[in-house]
């Protein structure tokens, strides 16, 4: 196999240059329009064969096609001393004298360039492309010439936490986000550029860079527990509300956190807004984003209004609703979308999820303005997940505040190490078309994965709520299940973990889209 | 013996016009990019490169072709693809062929 051409597309090119590649290439490889398409569908067929075969080749110098299976090009090249073609599904260069593909720079440029206007043309959002390093990266590959590798027993990644004084809430937190494979990624390929010395006046540390040295200190092979103190002052100093040695909510440190990692990964933008996740490009939105879609339906009128907002996680009422708890507000910071329609307990997610998907009535007393009858009615209101987040974080709301009583709420609620999101999403509420195509499409839909997501943490608090502990399991690899009590980490079976009581459940999805 | 005859150019006929509606409508190029997708992240690509090498190195690079290679890994490679992987693409054929007869 050569690199540099061969001497028959050498004479090729001197005589045509690049022109016979690019107008194959264009008319067979790539078809941007729905006519190219036509014509590729009619005209691409072994001449001999007459059917549209694997390894189709179409010649370089009279565009005759042949198939490469049954030898039908090469048939042709020999008998007419054409000997260059054109694979037609790969767009590569065989040469029929020197028996082999030949790669050429030029011609491989003229392919790539036009790869994502086929991709454009047919709905591909963006196509999986290899990394390939660029020079500084070469470079720092050849000066570091020892490489690690993640074997399947590896241990690599996992360790303790000191506990600095009823810190466990920071530390099963930290333990969880550790363990998020997509936020691992982007840490461990540094992707991380700082500017925030300049940006934040008089705290010129950053929770992002923070969290980057986290990392490197989980990574790096060391087995002793590491002390979190940096992180705890810096939470201190950020957030003041999670200050002193109490015994914090780590649902609320988890939303303080995420808010305190968005605003200080968007501190160069100039424009930063806190206290809810928005439509912002940052790796905290990027990852834990979701879109809850709301829709009212008048009750006069039948009119929908819908509205989606961004969500970090979903707060899940556990327990009988009763009336008095509709339109509750959750005391956290950016949180608090939850819906409490039905009264029946659920002990499980997915009966959680229902409830949350549930259309609520917003009785005489909830009444809203209804754009279209101009006045106030009643309605019911439908939540939904319009938009999927890569990593889907679950709160079981265990602790009920309310005036006069604090409780911690102990049912036990099942989940499940897979779940799929599909029929929780508003497409699935939208659902209106053909039934047949329906059967068919949700038979489809049921089978990929677009929806599903695998459990990879789960943080439970034990105690009550004024004495309490919390800890965190997480998974590494595909299957291993570790249990991380502050210092201490150990090995967990699977059924231990789902049997946990769950207070934080973090499910990561199965399958991301390239975008 | 007739019957299976024609049978076989009816099989025929049909996949070509089925060939032909996934090409014109551009199906083909996304269900080309799904499998790619699909085998990517399920370790297929990675497994069968490294077998690439193995083969490579072993016959030497200077006397492999790309037809040595092709048989070699064709049977490895065809017999490596999930099966759920193979469902939801022949999955995706049906809904796509249900909807074009609709
Ligand atoms: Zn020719
Ligand atoms: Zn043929
Ligand atoms: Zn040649
Ligand atoms: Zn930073
Ligand atoms: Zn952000
Ligand atoms: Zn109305």
């Amino acid at each position: 196999m050569s690199c540099n051409g061969c001497q028959h597309l050498d004479e090729l090119k001197k005589q045509h240059g690049t022109e016979p590649y690019k107008i194959i290439y264009s008319h067979f490889i790539v078809c941007k329009s729905a006519d190219a398409r036509r014509r590729k569908a009619n005209q691409c067929i072994c001449y001999v064969c007459r059917l549209y075969t694997p390894r189709l080749h179409a010649c370089m110098s009279c565009v005759y096609i042949g198939c490469y299976g049954r030898g039908h090009i090469h048939e042709h090249a020999y008998k007419k001393e054409h000997y260059l073609a054109i694979d037609v599904c790969y767009g590569v260069v065989h040469c029929f004298a020197c028996q082999d593909y030949v790669y050429d720079k030029e011609l491989e440029e003229i392919a790539r360039a036009s790869t994502p206007k086929l991709a454009l043309g047919v709905g591909i959002k963006m196509t999986f492309l290899e990394w390939e390093p660029n020079d500084q990266e070469i470079d720092l590959l050849r000066r570091n010439a020892k490489r690690r590798r993640v074997e399947e027993r590896s241990t690599i990644g996992l360790r303790g936490l000191i506990n600095l004084g009823n810190t466990c809430f920071m530390n099963c937190i930290v333990q969880a986000l550790i363990h998020t494979p997509v936020l691992r990624d982007y840490f461990l390929a540094d992707k991380h550029n700082c500017n925030i010395h300049m940006n934040l006046n008089n705290n010129n540390q950053c929770l992002v860079c923070e969290l980057s040295q986290i990392f490197q200190e989980f990574y790096s092979g060391i087995q002793a527990p590491h002390i979190p103190y940096r992180l705890l002052h810096l939470v201190w100093t950020s957030a003041r509300h999670l200050a002193g040695y109490e015994q914090q909510d780590a649902h609320e440190f988890l939303i303080a956190a995420l808010d305190l990692l968005h605003q200080h990964c968007q501190a160069t933008n100039g424009n930063v807004e806190s206290g809810r996740p928005h439509h912002c490009n940052c790796i905290i939105d990027q990852i834990f984003t979701g879109g809850l879609q709301s829709d009212v339906t008048c009750k006069q009128c039948n009119n929908v209004s819908t509205t989606i907002d961004p969500i970090w996680d979903v707060s899940l009422d556990l327990g009988p609703a009763s009336p008095a708890t509709n339109g509750s507000h959750s005391s956290s910071l950016c949180s608090g979308y939850s819906n409490s329609p039905g009264n029946y307990d659920p002990t499980s997610l997915i009966d959680c999820l229902k409830r949350f998907t549930k259309p609520e009535h917003l009785g005489s007393s909830a009444k809203i303005k209804c754009s279209c009858c101009h006045s106030y009615q009643e309605s019911t209101k439908q939540l939904t997940m319009k938009k999927l987040p890569i990593v889907a974080c679950f709160h079981l709301k265990r602790f009920e505040h309310s005036t006069g009583y604090h409780k911690k709420i102990a049912t036990y609620v099942s989940f499940p190490e897979e779940l799929d999101m599909t029929p929780f999403m508003s497409s699935s509420r939208n659902n209106n078309n053909g039934y047949s195509l329906q059967v068919v499409q949700e038979a489809a839909r049921s089978l990929s994965c677009e929806n599903k997501y695998s459990l990879f943490a789960v943080v439970n608090h034990s105690g009550t709520i004024e004495c309490g502990h919390y800890t965190c399991y997480v998974r590494q690899h595909k299957d291993q299940w570790f249990k991380c009590d502050d210092h201490l980490i150990t090995k967990a079976m699977p059924q231990e973990v789902l049997n946990s009581e769950g207070y934080l459940l973090f499910y990561h999805k199965q399958i991301l889209e390239y975008s | 013996m007739a019957d299976i005859q024609e049978r076989k150019i009816k099989d025929a006929q049909m996949r070509a016009q089925i060939n032909q509606k996934l090409v014109e409508t551009g199906e083909r190029e996304r269900l080309k990019e799904l499998l790619r997708t699909r085998l990517v992240e399920c370790g297929w690509r990675d497994q069968l490169k490294q077998y690439c090498k193995e083969v490579v190195k072993q016959k030497g690079l200077e006397h492999i072709t790309v037809d040595d290679l092709v048989s070699e890994i064709t049977p490895k490679g065809r017999a490596l693809v999930p099966d759920n992987v193979k469902k939801e693409l022949l999955q995706r054929i049906r809904t796509f062929l249900a909807q074009q007869s609709n």
